[in-house]
């Protein structure tokens, strides 16, 4: 699924140190990885990489046996639109479309991830609603304003987006720090049913360690950094 | 679809900014197209005022200033044209026809234009139209009148009644009690030139005027009865016995004719004449106005631009608004093409709108303002379809915006690039 060798990235070229080293990491498909580390740690240079945005300086990176680094710009917006779901901190919602619209709009852009929802749903109004649903925002609030809605609504409505069109791989970034104790959890448990139903990878990224036990397998970034 | 539809939808979210953005191009359309419709439809009515005169002949003055006069009944000639020297020279070879004319007095401001008979079978306007008659039938009585049919619509005029028409240029009349008034007995169609706001009477009628004002100045018995023995003999003629007549209109068999018998008019030792070829004379009056003309589509052309610089300066605001709103698209799977694909589309909905608005109101305009324009510039305004050239210059602006648009399209799509996904609040 996630498979990264010898992988060093530097913002600039004549950075001395390199930003992210990472002698090996492998991510099964199916697994729920828990990828925490204190800020500073490298996390979103890491989410960079494996979503494609930069490029490694040396080593490889593959997902879903695709060497992302000798890909072009072009391709690599193509693979993530197709494979990659993401969550992110603040949810980035569009404010001037519903929910619905906003999670449409996770598959409005690829193909593969059009086709893929059509597959549960007649309609993609439809499977949006279904994912809503499943994420446990009830239909009244399915057309209204996004800005309307609380911050644990806006974040089931991301969350819907980064599932629609059944994505291989979903990473969450922080997407719980707003959120208290008791939401996080049932969060999580939605998120773990949803990728379980969709049988997709879920990388989970957070500074947060209580949250460690909930995961099949955490990675300490800032381990894994000192590996080499 | 999806980026009309987003375009749209963004549009909407930031409709009081797009709205004024879409206002002035609107009003830069409309004025552009309200300016570029009132200065083509002056000059055609302009140069449409009369055709087929070969030589119009005034005592010495300049030839706009005769022109003037003579044609669209503005200023007056200082001196007229004897009636022995009109003679003379329409009876010189290649003269086919003549119309002499005698102006200088109104009723209730409108012109009073004498002539004769010839005036309604040579005169022509526009196209070498003819004068035609809506009702009725040429004068035929030295008491009778043709009203031109905006004096017949202002002053409700209708066949049969009887009018009074004073010396002068005044508005009101002099003589209350005139037991001698002219019965309306034609009105002419409409013309859209100064016809249409002229009296016709017979060149006799003009003289009995002058006369009958006189004698009730003068006061003299004797002139009275004179003048009461006149009006007797001329009842049946038409021309009368006048000593000048303000300017006379020709037609030539052939061209030539034209420019040999104007070199002997302006060269003419009885009487300081002036022959002007009334279409080189309307060129020249129209090139004088030509720097109205040319100041009035800077203007236009100085608003339109004035208007796109708006929407930059707008669309580049906005840009830097929406930088999150970007990165969130691309962060869905949107390209950097379909960015900036997305804000020209945006663009050119607003040029679109704008456009379409701008026509709206400038239709609005024209409706309202053709009769203020026919009253008192003496344009007739064209409420027709978008002319060619009127659809051409909406193309350009419609251009002009979406190239406008490409400058934050361009900036978006390096946008998209440089931002990545990585968004801050």
């Amino acid at each position: 699924m996630i498979s990264l060798k010898n992988v060093t990235f530097k913002w600039h070229k004549n950075d001395k140190k390199p930003t992210l080293r990472i002698a090996e990491l492998a991510v099964e498909k199916g697994e729920r990885i828990f990828l925490y580390g204190p800020s500073g740690s490298g996390k979103s240079t890491l989410l960079a990489l494996l979503t494609g945005i930069n490029t490694a300086t040396s080593g490889d990176v593959y997902i879903l046996n695709q060497c992302l680094n000798t890909q072009s710009n072009t391709k690599r917006d193509a693979f993530r639109a197709d494979h990659i779901g993401t969550i992110f901190q603040n949810f980035n919602l569009l404010p001037y479309l519903t929910p619905i619209e906003n999670v449409i709009l996770g598959c409005q852009f690829s193909k593969v991830r059009q086709s893929q929802a059509l597959k549960h749903a007649t309609t993609l109004h439809k499977e949006a609603e279904r994912l809503l649903n499943a994420l446990g925002l009830i239909e009244q609030y399915h057309h209204k304003n996004v800005a309307q809605l609380s911050i644990g609504q806006q974040q089931r409505v991301a969350a819907a987006r980064a599932f629609i069109g059944n994505p291989e791989l979903i990473i969450a970034d922080e997407p719980t720090s707003a959120l208290d104790a008791n939401n996080r959890e049932s969060f999580i448990t939605l998120l773990f049913e949803q990728a379980l139903h969709l049988n997709s990878t879920l990388i989970f990224v957070s500074h947060d360690e209580s949250l460690k036990p909930l995961f099949d397998r955490s990675i300490d970034l800032t381990h894994l950094q000192e590996q080499i | 679809m999806i980026l009309a539809k987003l375009a749209y939808k963004s549009l909407l979210n930031r409709r009081a900014s797009v709205f004024l953005t879409l206002f002035t191009i609107a009003i830069s359309v409309m004025l552009l197209l309200s300016i570029e419709r009132v200065r083509v439809d002056a000059k055609s009515s302009f140069s449409n005022t009369i055709s087929g005169t070969d030589l119009i002949v005034g005592a010495r003055t300049g030839d706009i200033q005769l022109l003037l006069a003579s044609v669209f009944r503005i200023g007056h000639t200082n001196n007229g044209v004897s009636w022995q020297s009109y003679e003379y020279i329409t009876n010189q070879r290649g003269v086919k026809w003549s119309i002499p004319i005698s102006l200088g007095d109104s009723h209730k401001g409108q012109a009073v234009l004498g002539t004769t008979l010839d005036y309604f079978e040579h005169y022509r306007f526009a196209k070498k139209q003819n004068l035609s008659f809506n009702q009725g039938h040429p004068f035929l009585n030295i008491n009778e009148v043709v009203l031109g049919s905006s004096v017949a619509n202002k002053l409700g005029y209708k066949l049969g009644d009887h009018i009074v028409i004073s010396h002068g240029m005044g508005n009101t009349s002099f003589h209350h009690h005139d037991d001698n008034p002219f019965k309306v007995v034609g009105i002419l169609n409409p013309t859209g030139t100064p016809v249409d706001k002229t009296l016709h009477i017979p060149l006799a009628a003009i003289d009995l005027i002058h006369a009958r004002a006189s004698t009730k100045n003068d006061e003299h018995d004797e002139h009275d009865e004179h003048d009461e023995h006149d009006e007797h003999d001329e009842h049946d003629d038409l021309i009368g016995h006048p000593k000048q007549i303000t300017a006379f209109l020709m037609g030539f068999k052939s061209p030539l004719y034209t420019l040999q018998i104007r070199r002997n008019i302006n060269q003419y030792k009885q009487e300081a004449l002036l022959g002007i070829m009334p279409t080189v004379t309307l060129k020249e009056l129209w090139q004088m106005l030509a720097i109205v003309e040319k100041t009035l589509q800077l203007f236009s052309a100085i608003v339109v631009l004035v208007s796109l610089l708006g929407m930059l300066t707008t669309l580049l605001a906005n840009l830097s608004q929406r930088r999150r709103e970007l990165a969130i698209l691309r962060s869905v799977g949107a390209r950097p093409w379909q960015l900036f694909t997305l804000i020209s589309i945006e663009s050119l909905l607003t040029t679109l709108l704008g456009c379409l608005v701008g026509c709206a109101l400038f239709y609005l305009v024209m409706y309202l303002g053709a009769g203020y324009l026919q009253s008192h510039a003496g344009i007739s305004v064209n409420i027709a379809m978008l002319s060619y050239y009127e659809l051409t210059l909406i193309g350009v602006i419609m251009v002009a915006g979406f190239i406008i648009g490409l400058v934050p399209a361009t900036r978006a799509y390096f946008y998209s690039l440089s931002d990545g996904m990585s968004i801050k609040t």
